[in-house]
């Protein structure tokens, strides 16, 4: 079975990499892009189902705090049926969104800022080197400069001089460094897989 | 008497809100109920959506209605599809690896694929057009577009630098990076810390918003009953 995954994962990505570079192979590449789309919908289904499956296994053996797991298993239920029934677009889905998933994601974004702050702060007490204090530094003068002190608004050579030469020239050059160097790192483990030299779907 | 909806999903929104922000008094039931019946809800909610619009319209509907050419087309990601369901159990999860080993080697070769041309020849270039001086209009912007280019040029050698972990042993045994390589990266460390000060300011403001939209929406909830 080894040698029938690494020839599916060499064939087929292979292919679909060709289809970047030889056009006419281009309506192929969409065909496998897009089966790849459905086994990831299929994937994400299974991962569902293997949620179920842990807590379920915890609600069952009667472990602490199992309690969390069925209000999770209920909520889970309810929300995939009423889904399935209803689909996402109708209205009674949107207020689901709108009433749970929303406020949830908004209020953890909210309490993010405390977290932040607090890092920040033990940053400083914890580990004071060059990198730490340049670190400070620079989100404390991007904060400073994006004040807008009432009645006068954005001073001029903070808003419109200081903070875009700090944020568009002297952090661009390092955000472009990283981003080239994690394309670098994405670009050598996606060749690994496709010459069979790292095998991540199971075959050693 | 008609069901107000908005009313239903403020009351809701006020309630996940309160038992989230618990969370500041540290980990606490009500934080836990929360963030359960989030996850639960979130995963019933992208399992209903996975079915409505990838597994139904591009799997079951060409299966069922489709025609001839359809239903071939849409048996090979149903094998597949098969084969991923055997990863469920231990016992028969081996099957399921040409299944997994499909979506691997085409994620690999559009990661690939998307790495090239999506950032490694557009960031290459951008850089390179920092020092196209015919939009210039005087000298004063010839000098400050090539200062500027000069620094983000140094900023993005000296960051990949920093990124480079080749080096070769000492007399005393210990590896050393090549010492231009290792200044260059002492430099880069530099460009990195602004960067991701600059990234942490962004995210706090971000947040920041968040808090204070939450807050706001709080007091209005609260409000709209007096």
């Amino acid at each position: 079975m080894k040698y029938v995954s690494a020839f599916f994962a060499i064939a087929f990505g292979l292919l679909v990499l060709a289809g970047y570079f030889v056009p006419v192979l281009e309506p192929l590449q969409a065909l496998l892009i897009s089966w790849a789309g459905i086994l990831l919908a299929v994937a994400s289904l299974i991962g569902v189902f293997n949620l179920i499956t842990v807590h379920g296994e915890k609600i069952r053996s009667r472990e602490k705090n199992s309690g969390y797991s069925s209000l999770l298993l209920v909520s889970l239920v309810l929300t995939f049926l009423l889904g399935l029934a209803l689909g996402p677009s109708h209205p009674v889905m949107q207020g689901v969104v709108e009433s749970i998933i929303l406020p949830v994601e908004a209020s953890l974004m909210a309490i993010l800022s405390v977290t932040l702050l607090y890092a920040a702060i033990r940053l400083l007490r914890r580990r004071v080197d060059v990198m730490s204090v340049v670190f400070l530094l620079t989100v404390l003068a991007v904060l400073a400069w994006s004040l807008a002190l009432p009645p006068y608004g954005e001073l001029a050579l903070f808003g419109n001089t200081l903070r875009p030469w700090l944020t568009q020239v002297l952090a661009l050059g390092g955000a472009r460094g990283i981003l080239i160097g994690v394309a670098l790192g994405a670009l050598t483990t996606g060749l690994r897989i496709l010459l069979a030299f790292d095998r991540p779907y199971g075959g050693k | 008497m008609p069901i107000n909806l908005d009313l239903i999903t403020g009351a809701f929104a006020f309630l996940f809100t309160v038992l989230i922000f618990s969370y500041l008094l540290g980990d606490n039931p009500l934080f836990r109920i929360g963030s359960y019946l989030f996850v639960g809800v979130t995963a019933g909610y992208v399992a209903a959506v996975a079915m409505w619009q990838v597994v139904y319209p591009r799997l079951i509907y060409p299966l069922v209605y489709g025609t001839q050419s359809d239903r071939l087309l849409a048996f090979f990601p149903l094998l597949l599809a098969l084969f991923l369901f055997l990863k469920i159990s231990p016992r028969t999860s081996h099957l399921g690896s040409p299944a997994m080993a499909y979506m691997v080697g085409v994620s690999a070769a559009v990661t690939v694929g998307g790495a090239v041309i999506g950032t490694i020849l557009p960031q290459t270039w951008a850089t390179i057009n920092l020092f196209d001086m015919q939009t210039s209009q005087s000298w004063l912007d010839v000098i400050e577009s090539a200062g500027n280019g000069i620094i983000v040029l140094i900023a993005l050698v000296a960051t990949l630098s920093y990124f480079h972990f080749g080096a070769r042993p000492t007399a005393d045994g210990a590896p050393r990076r090549f010492a231009p390589v290792e200044w260059l990266a002492w430099v880069g460390r530099i460009f990195i810390a602004v960067t991701l000060g600059t990234l942490f300011a962004g995210v706090l403001l971000a947040s920041l918003t968040a808090l204070i939209e939450r807050v706001s929406s709080l007091y209005l909830f609260i409000s709209s009953f007096f």
